[in-house]
């Protein structure tokens, strides 16, 4: 008798689900057309001549306002050394790969310890990481800068340590966050099996929080890579990143390079993009084996 | 086989850090190598010439073979990248102030300039910054005007020649036919006043100066010394030329707070405007790809409504001046300052600052600039007519140009009384209490 | 597992020390010496005059920089809370939606997450632009009314974090096994039933964290503020971060004194942030 009924209604929502099925994925369709919409204003208006970016931003690029691929050329031969923008390009590549490793890895290690490890000193660190995400950067960045340049870090590889230190709160919150959710079960098993705390961190914990790491991994990428205060006060004045490049375009008394802005604008995004589209596998893979967590 | 894991990963860290460590050193034995021989860290201002400041530091370094090294700041991020470059060990040698009030905040920072090469290069001593003390400690480098710029052309075609213009109200007289006869004639009489966040600076500080320059000259006021409050005497004036600029410009009123002066100036330079305020810098903007050619262009004074303004001239002064780091290793300053005179006296430095970066430069052997639009102050001067200097960088604080510029923004969205009170309390009550800040 | 780490000390080296060490550079260092220059007047980092708690009396005693302190720690508090809500809310919702079984779920988390590629300052000037373009229709810009700056911040927020929220919320949402989901149908309980009683309570960890970084990046907003109002007009869109910044650079010799409000900010921000996570944290379900 229930059976039957519960077979029913199964059937029932079997049916609804497939004309609902259409209606969200119609609306959903139209949400993100509205969604991508300014990232597709700003790529068509790479193509558009300066003067008509900013009073028209609405219209496609026509005969008139067309331009090639000029402003492209124009955003990636600005510097006096004509490689400017690469050097730049590079120089933002080994810091945002360097530190995101490099947060990864230590503070997940830290986490671990600080989840598993209950002592004052560890609930010290954990609450002092708290803080450091609510300090505004404008609070430290001159000691910091002073520091950074008496310690040397002042370099694209050294600086990754600035990051770690700066970008150490959110990650071992986000971690921690996790792993306090992780039942020790498994350790333990793996413990019992002979393996030492080392091994069982990388060969049992990590793969479990594959997730949580490529959520903290994206969200320090964005931050470092967009970043433009911390590596134009801490950086020495050889070395010079993406976003500062693209600061010059914005001269004074009203001369902006919109054309420029918008090309390198397009140039930035696009790494992000097909590396975000690349891990999107993962993300997904990541996301279906986290469900562990339960 | 956890000893040997935990083994590797300490070592794989020591081997980080001896790295990071590693390079550090080689950074620091290359500046000491340099440092004996002296070298030139220049903090330039200007974004739109940091290309031609690189390729002149090239050459000087091929030349001399002293090292020099021009970083350039992001707009509106200079005091920010200053004060974090200057608590350095490699600080900036030189760099630049604004004026009096940029010169008190790093005075003690800055080195003697009063018997140096370069100031007694300087065409005129009043192109000499001077300290409280009376010391030289800038010295200007780019001396430039402005006014309003003309569309000749369209002038022309409205029926009007730029001789009718004398005074605020023939001006007046001649931007309100058009405004009259827009449709008609296809052009308004004036670009948008531009008063998005970050384009104030036209109306706050280049507009302001007018009315500054008249109360300074009515009340004898040194604006190169401490100003600790004005009285607003020309308020009036100041409130009779922003409206005209409201009232007569491509757009309404309360549009003008979402446009830009980049916006400004394509109007100008399409031709959908007759005036533009703005200044001699323009004249590479406006004629890039020749979009414009010189017969089509002129400059006149802004004139405010004040008495005897018939024979007032174009706003012309700087806001530019170099100093030199005093903390800096004695040879390093001894490089900057051969540098400088370099700059002002070799037939390099002077064609770059000239042709290449469009500076005029206030110095005795300085090039005069390829630029079509100083001709109209030069005439003027001849004719007799009084130069407007510029006593705006007199004013107590960025905060205050600010304060000011976010008035007139109200205004403009709003235009009645109360808001232009707002502009009013903000000109003249906040130059009083910013002073005071700045000063306590 | 807890016992073996703590046992042998070189674990404590291996897995904290290089953090503890890149935190203390990063971070203890500048904010403890942000804290003494909070009690400096000081115009460059030469000359740095101790003077007490003089720049925090300035504060409290009333004219204008003080009113307008406490001008924008309210916009800033309203202006968090509002969008600490929205952005929770809706990204809850899409993620809910998203976990359903229709055509083209991973092709649209793709697009949500798409704006978090971009940088503050960026965003800010890219919907600047767009809202400017849409309000000139109206004969009206964004920087003429305070309530067009509130929106237009919280617009770009919701576009750009909605995306990275929703992530998170679709892994903990996985996590909710759909046997606990079907039990409770069984028992009774209506779909809204299980959304509250059983699917909230299990991502209760993923809604504080999201809660505690949504509220966390509200006070600390600060690109988007200054791309796109600058705080206009007249200081009504300026939030607590644009506040201090210009108190450093407006007025020569008033760094100390935006040190001093840097530091009130901090323990503003950071007694709302720690209760936050205590309400929440005291829900999460065990």
């Amino acid at each position: 008798m229930e059976s039957t009924n519960n077979l029913k209604s199964a059937d029932q929502i079997k049916v609804k689900r497939k004309k609902s099925d259409y209606i969200f994925t119609i609306v959903f369709s139209i949400v993100c057309l509205f969604w991508v919409y300014p990232l597709f204003m700003v790529l068509y208006n790479a193509f558009k001549k300066k003067a008509a970016i900013i009073p028209y931003p609405f219209d496609l690029p026509n005969s008139e306002t067309f331009v090639g691929a000029d402003n492209f050329v124009q955003a990636v031969s600005n510097s006096a050394t004509g490689l400017g923008f690469f050097s730049a390009l590079l120089t933002s590549l080994i810091i945002t790969v360097l530190s995101v490793a490099l947060i990864l890895l230590c503070t997940s290690m830290c986490a671990y310890y600080v989840t598993r490890v209950k002592t004052w000193y560890t609930a010290i660190f954990y609450y002092l990481c708290l803080f450091s995400m609510i300090v505004p950067f404008q609070m430290i960045m001159y000691p910091l800068s002073i520091i950074t340049d008496r310690l040397k870090l002042n370099n694209p590889i050294n600086i990754s340590i600035v990051y770690l230190g700066f970008g150490a709160g959110t990650a071992l919150f986000m971690f921690t966050n996790f792993l306090k959710a992780l039942p020790a079960d498994i350790e333990e098993a793996a413990m019992i099996d002979g393996c030492g705390p080392v091994k069982t961190f990388f060969y049992v914990v990590m793969p479990i929080m594959k997730p949580t790491i490529i959520s903290v991994g994206i969200l320090e990428t964005m931050w470092i890579w967009n970043d433009f205060l911390l590596p134009s006060l801490v950086l020495a004045k050889e070395y010079k990143t993406v976003p500062i490049v693209i600061q010059y375009f914005n001269a004074g008394r009203g001369q902006s390079e919109w054309g420029a802005i918008m090309a390198s604008m397009v140039i930035t995004i696009t790494p992000i993009v097909i590396l975000y589209f690349c891990m999107q596998k993962h993300i997904i893979k990541g996301v279906l084996s986290g469900a562990v967590k339960g | 086989m956890k000893r040997r894991i935990a083994l590797l990963l300490a070592s794989a860290m020591l081997l980080t850090s001896a790295v990071a460590g590693l390079a550090s050193c080689k950074e620091g034995e290359g500046g000491s190598d340099s440092g004996k021989k002296g070298h030139v860290y220049y903090l330039n201002f200007k974004p739109e010439v940091d290309t031609q400041w690189q390729e002149l530091a090239a050459k000087y370094t091929e030349e001399t073979g002293i090292q020099v090294d021009v970083v350039t700041a992001a707009n509106g991020k200079y005091e920010e990248k200053l004060t974090a470059e200057m608590a350095k060990e490699d600080a900036p040698t030189l760099f630049q102030v604004n004026g009096p009030t940029g010169l008190a905040s790093w005075d003690e920072y800055c080195y003697d300039l009063t018997d140096s090469d370069v100031a007694k290069e300087l065409s005129t001593d009043t192109f000499a910054l001077k300290n409280s003390e009376g010391k030289v400690k800038g010295i200007a480098y780019a001396t430039e005007c402005f006014g309003i710029i003309v569309r000749k052309d369209l002038l022309e075609k409205a029926g009007h020649t730029l001789d009718e213009i004398k005074n605020f109200e023939t001006l007046k007289t001649v931007v309100e036919d058009i405004t009259a006869r827009k449709d008609e004639l296809g052009f308004s009489a004036f670009t948008t006043t531009a008063l998005d966040s970050g384009n104030f600076w036209r109306m706050h500080t280049h507009l302001a100066n007018l009315p500054l320059y008249y109360e300074f000259k009515a009340d004898k006021v040194d604006a190169d010394k401490d100003v600790p409050s004005i009285k607003g005497t020309y308020i009036d004036n100041y409130k009779q030329i922003f409206d005209l600029y409201l009232n007569n410009c491509t757009v309404e009123p309360s549009l003008t707070t979402g446009m830009t002066v980049d916006q400004a100036r394509d109007e100008f330079v399409t031709g959908k405007a007759v005036f533009f305020q703005n200044g001699d810098w323009e004249y590479g903007n406006i004629t890039k790809d020749d979009v414009l050619k010189d017969d089509q262009i002129a400059m006149i004074p802004i004139y405010i409504g004040v008495e005897g303004e018939e024979n007032q001239g174009m706003c012309a002064g700087t806001e530019n001046y170099w100093v030199v780091n005093g903390d800096s290793a004695d040879e390093d300053i001894q490089a900057t300052l051969d540098f400088m005179k370099w700059l002002v006296t070799s037939e390099t430095g002077t064609t770059a600052l000239a042709d290449e970066m469009g500076f005029a430069s206030p110095f005795k052997s300085a090039k005069a600039p390829k630029n079509y639009l100083d001709k109209f102050n030069n005439d003027s001067m001849a004719a007799g007519k009084e130069v407007v200097t510029w006593v705006f960088k007199a004013m107590p604080s960025e905060d205050y140009k600010n304060e000011v510029g976010s008035a007139l923004a109200g205004y403009a969205a709003k235009m009645d009384d109360a808001s232009w009170n707002v502009v009013k309390t903000a000109f003249v009550d906040g130059w009083a209490s910013e002073y005071t800040k700045a000063h306590e | 597992m807890g016992k073996t780490l703590k046992k042998n000390p070189l674990y404590l080296l291996l897995f904290m020390a290089p953090t503890v060490a890149a935190f203390i550079v990063g971070f203890v260092y500048p904010f403890g010496m942000g804290i003494y220059l909070s009690l400096c007047k000081f115009k460059t980092m030469k000359h740095i005059d101790f003077v007490g708690f003089k720049n925090y009396l300035k504060l409290f005693e009333g004219g204008t920089d003080g009113e307008r302190f406490i001008q924008s720690f309210w916009f800033t508090a309203l202006f968090a809370v509002v969008s600490t809500i929205a952005i929770n809310v809706l990204a809850f919702t899409v993620a809910v939606l998203l976990t359903k079984n229709f055509g083209g779920t991973n092709l649209f988390r793709t697009i949500f997450f798409m704006p978090n590629l971009l940088g503050g300052v960026l965003l800010g000037t890219i919907w600047k632009i767009l809202i400017n373009g849409i309000l000139s229709v109206f004969k009206d810009s964004l920087i003429n009314k305070g309530i067009y700056g509130f929106f237009g911040l919280l617009i770009v927020l919701l576009w750009q974090q909605i995306g990275y929220m929703m992530i998170i919320y679709v892994a903990g949402l996985q996590g909710v096994s759909e046997d606990l989901k079907e039990a409770a149908r069984i028992d009774g309980a209506s779909s809204k039933q299980v959304l509250f009683k059983v699917t909230i309570p299990l991502v209760m960890p993923s809604i504080s964290m999201c809660t505690f970084l949504t509220i966390t990046n509200g006070f600390k907003l600060f690109d988007q503020n200054i791309a796109m109002t600058a705080g206009l007009p007249n200081h009504e869109t300026e939030m607590l971060a644009l506040n201090i910044y210009n108190t450093f650079y407006g007025t020569r010799g008033q760094m100390g004194f935006g040190q001093a409000k840097a530091v009130v900010f901090f323990l503003i921000v950071g007694a709302i942030a720690i209760l936050q996570l205590k309400i929440t944290q005291s829900k999460e379900a065990d």
